[in-house]
């Protein structure tokens, strides 16, 4: 959209007929979504894959790699390997339950904001800049430490915090959308404002909208490991990695690879889930365009 | 592909070259992607010093691409895959990126098309000409050369006629003209033997383009030096260059001298590109114009690319390979003219300017009336479509912010007529348009959009909007955003079938067989309907964009610079659609323009916009051939077209 001549006049712009190739995938996309794809399986899927992750052996305790355990095992003699697997789901769950509430947060206020204009921007925007002002991660670790540390309350008081971000982004793009000729056209054929909205603004601010969201996953899955890590999120026993990596940060010399790999895990899913979202926002920017 | 550099002839003017400032031979660009297809094909052509060429084409023709890799400035994802670029016997395409950039600004400079990105925002308009200035004539250091140097501004701008104090203007202070002057002047800094201007006056209105044009004249006689004009705007071209260069689908058809190629073009896409031009001077009826569009790269077959849309189409032309050769003798200029058509010997006379259509038999009186008065003197109030009624809008707040763009404006479309508005740009004609349907609010007055009275200072309400939208369409200028581009054709036409029956309108039948009939109104195929925006050609859109308009069968449809950004070929088109339509279903239009040719070659009144006032109305005839007000006569000035003698 960067293209388009700003007054009378033709740009030299074919007008092709031609089906548009399809985006060429690139390896290290590919390499990132599968290991997505792996990390989402783990979560999905894990715990009930490896039903003895939580078997414990104190005899065996903080081992070395080896001996059927592939990455050695805790101070409690369980197996670091499957406990990682089994620990995903917390950590993913909760991560995708903030971007999601985020985004339809974010959707709802910034299309109203974005559309009607007026009061409801004002209000909407005052909204955000509040929340915006506020320190995330400090608001949430009082939320869930007056709550009692539940792991709902931080991802809901997370959901909220991380929305002025998708509430700013949705708000600009449908701002940007508002007066071009195809949606004034749509006002001009009398169509409700509901469907001028929901059917015409907001496919087209989609792409910024599901890049956002990848981004506040990637995000999330830190500052959700971050809350384990103080343990105000999973209570004690469970698995997560925030919580692993504060329990196992004393085997750093018996057993590194218990704090370790928890750590690899959330700095991987993190970058993964940047990338794809930054490809996300690529490849449906040009969505329409020819 | 054979290329016939024009032959050496002494003497001045419009004459042929007769040392050469830049030799291109046989250009070839094409995409570095995909299937590479290729997008310039073999193209030649030269520039003397102190000649002016035009190089003129639609959209697709290849004609800026051709021209900037002179440069070296092709954008990305294309390159120079064959021929020849020499400046002053150097040869360009060999040289390194760094040798190069060093070429520009003082062999060849670039002006491009909108002068509001051109100069950079931040920078005053003099520093940015001074960091042009050559340092071996206007050093940089020590007191005396900073006082020389800022004297060398000052008359850099007084060159381009801009006073002293612009120098440390910022861009953003000044007009559309002023910026396009000033970026003259910073492109001429270093004294380039060439000046590349690619549609230097497209972004600007009748009057400034008229001036930037006489501007860049007097600029290359002064320092005789060389012009190369790009622009789709064939009256620019033919008004000022020597020569003129007709590309089509990434060759060059047909190039001459301009005087000769206007008035008997030897290449049937010439002969139909004049023909497809409005005038200012009279009415064509019917206005004759290109079916189809320009090929894209790789669906170009063999033999002449124009051959698919030509009326003098045969066999050879589909085989033949495309080359240049001399017209026959009896030809004006035929020594100096070169022409592509493989059958131009067995073609008789093709029209030139003045506008006859070979492939039509009858008088050519039948086709050429000048624009007939309405029948009635004024219209009446009763019936009439639109009635504007003593409207103002204010911009903007505070003491001094504020900016009137409308002030005590009246104006009635009568019901079934073609109403022109015509202003330059900012005189308000948009933000008028906009208030007929809604759009915009307005501070005071009335306006009565068929049955719906619109209140000033508010929005209209649902019911107001849905009674409005069965009276009132509206079609935008830009077709690249005037669809929705994730939503089909299809998905479009049945959203506004479906609003229009919900605002009232009886439509009898299914509604997919409603589409395919809108389709066919406004001339597309049926199968268009699955196809997504991106997917259609601009006058392809602004087709789609009229059907959309007329699902409603609206009483009154407003036209705001619907065929400001569509080639001439394809401008044509629509507005033989648009007055076809219009008989057919006898719907008023307020036609929103500033292009004086295109009112008289479709409207039945005009109304002259003037910093928010209506200054002059009156049928179409009286107001172009007897202008009593002095915009008008100042708008009509402005046109770039000299009468051709009947």
């Amino acid at each position: 959209m960067t293209d388009h001549p700003t007054a009378a006049g033709p740009a030299d712009r074919t007008g092709t007929t031609a089906r548009r190739p399809r985006p060429r995938i690139r390896p290290l996309t590919a390499a990132g979504a599968a290991v997505a794809v792996l990390l989402l399986a783990a979560a999905a899927f894990g715990q009930s894959l490896l039903p003895g992750w939580d078997a414990q052996d104190i005899a065996a305790g903080a081992r070395m790699p080896g001996g059927g355990h592939l990455l050695g095992t805790d101070a409690l003699g369980r197996d670091i390997a499957e406990m990682t697997i089994a620990g995903a789901r917390s950590t993913l769950t909760g991560a995708a339950l903030v971007a999601l509430g985020s985004m339809l947060i974010g959707n709802v206020l910034g299309l109203l904001a974005g559309y009607l204009g007026g009061w409801t921007d004002m209000l909407v925007r005052r909204w955000a800049d509040l929340l915006l002002a506020v320190p995330a991660l400090l608001v949430t670790l009082v939320v869930a430490g007056i709550g009692g540390g539940g792991y709902a309350l931080a991802v809901c008081a997370l959901m909220v915090l991380t929305s002025p971000s998708d509430i700013r982004l949705v708000r600009t793009a449908v701002r940007e959308q508002r007066h071009l000729p195809y949606v004034e056209a749509a006002e001009t054929l009398g169509l409700p404002r509901r469907t001028v909205m929901l059917r015409h603004i907001w496919p087209n601010t989609l792409p910024v909208a599901v890049a956002n969201t990848l981004l506040n996953f990637a995000g999330s899955v830190v500052a959700l490991s971050s809350l384990s890590f103080l343990g105000l999120g999973v209570p004690p026993g469970a698995p997560d990695w925030g919580r692993m990596l504060a329990e196992n940060r004393d085997l750093l010399y018996t057993n590194p690879s218990a704090a370790l790999a928890p750590a690899v895990l959330i700095v991987l899913s993190a970058v993964v889930l940047n990338h794809l979202g930054d490809r996300v926002l690529e490849v449906f920017s040009k969505r329409g365009n020819a | 592909m054979t290329t016939s550099t024009p032959t050496a002839e002494p003497g001045p003017g419009a004459g042929t070259p007769t040392a050469s400032l830049l030799d291109v031979d046989g250009l070839r660009i094409a995409a570095t992607a995909g299937a590479r297809h290729s997008i310039v094909d073999g193209v030649s052509f030269a520039v003397a010093p102190g000649e002016c060429v035009g190089v003129v084409g639609e959209s697709g023709s290849g004609k800026s691409l051709a021209v900037r890799a002179v440069t070296g400035l092709l954008p990305d994802g294309v390159t120079v895959t064959g021929g020849t670029v020499s400046l002053g016997g150097q040869d360009v395409l060999g040289l390194g990126p760094r040798a190069r950039g060093a070429l520009r600004g003082r062999r060849v400079a670039l002006l491009m098309q909108d002068p509001f990105t051109m100069l950079h925002p931040q920078l005053t308009c003099g520093r940015q000409i001074a960091d042009g200035l050559r340092e071996e004539e206007h050093p940089r250091r020590g007191r005396a050369a900073r006082a020389a140097r800022r004297a060398e501004v000052v008359r850099r701008l007084a060159e381009v006629g801009l006073p002293a104090e612009i120098a440390d203007r910022y861009p953003h202070e000044l007009s559309g003209g002023m910026l396009q002057r000033a970026a003259t002047a910073a492109a001429l800094a270093a004294d380039p033997d060439l000046l590349i201007a690619d549609e230097p006056t497209t972004a600007l209105d009748s009057a400034n383009q008229a001036a930037v044009l006489a501007l860049l004249g007097r600029l290359r006689h002064e320092r005789a030096m060389g012009l190369v004009l790009i622009t789709h705007d064939l009256r620019v071209a033919f008004s000022s260059c020597d020569r003129i260069y007709v590309l089509y689908a990434g060759s060059v058809l047909e190039h001459g001298p301009a005087g000769d190629v206007q008035a008997a073009p030897q290449h049937p896409y010439t002969a139909a590109l004049l023909a497809s031009e409005p005038s200012v001077f009279r009415r064509k009826d019917p206005l004759p114009s290109i079916p189809g569009s320009v090929p894209p790269p790789g669906s170009r077959g063999a033999g002449c690319p124009f051959a698919v849309r030509c009326a003098h189409v045969a066999a050879e032309c589909r085989t033949a390979p495309l080359t240049l050769a001399a017209p026959p003798a009896g030809a004006p200029g035929a020594d100096r003219r070169r022409t592509a058509c493989a059958r131009i010997g067995a073609l008789t006379a093709l029209p030139g300017a003045a506008g006859e259509d070979t492939g039509d038999a009858g008088p050519r009186q039948a086709r050429e009336e000048r624009t007939a008065g309405a029948p009635h003197a004024g219209p009446r109030r009763s019936d009439a479509a639109l009635v504007v009624e003593g409207v103002g809008r204010r911009f903007g707040t505070g003491a001094d912010a504020g900016h009137q763009a409308l002030s005590d404006v009246s104006l009635t479309v009568p019901a079934g007529e073609i109403t022109a508005l015509v202003g330059r740009s900012g005189s308000g004609k948009t933000t008028l348009a906009r208030i007929a349907i809604g759009l915009e609010t307005f501070d005071s007055g009335t306006v009565r959009s068929g049955p719906v009275e619109l209140r000033a200072g508010g929005r209209p309400g649902p019911a107001d909007r849905r009674r409005l939208a069965a009276h009132t369409q509206i079609v935008f200028q830009d077709p690249y955003a005037s669809l929705s581009p994730l939503r089909t054709v299809g998905a479009t036409l049945r959203e506004a079938l479906a609003a229009a029956r919900r605002n009232g309108l009886a439509v009898d039948g299914d509604r997919d067989q409603a589409v395919l009939a809108l389709l066919d109104q406004v001339g597309l195929p049926a199968h268009y309907a699955d196809r997504r925006p991106a997917a259609l050609s601009g006058g392809e859109r602004q087709r789609v964009a009229v059907a959309r308009a007329l699902a409603a069968r609206p009483r009154l449809l407003i036209c705001d610079e619907a065929v400001a950004a569509l080639d001439v070929s394809v401008q044509a088109q629509i507005l033989g659609l648009l007055a076809e339509l219009r008989r057919s279903q006898n719907f008023a239009v307020l036609f929103i323009t500033h292009d004086l040719a295109v009112v008289r070659q479709i409207a039945d009144r005009v109304a002259v916009l003037s910093r928010g006032r209506v200054v002059e109305e009156g049928t179409t005839a009286e107001v172009l051939d007897h202008p009593r007000h002095e915009e008008t006569r100042r708008l009509l000035a402005a046109v770039p077209e000299r009468e051709v003698a009947d």
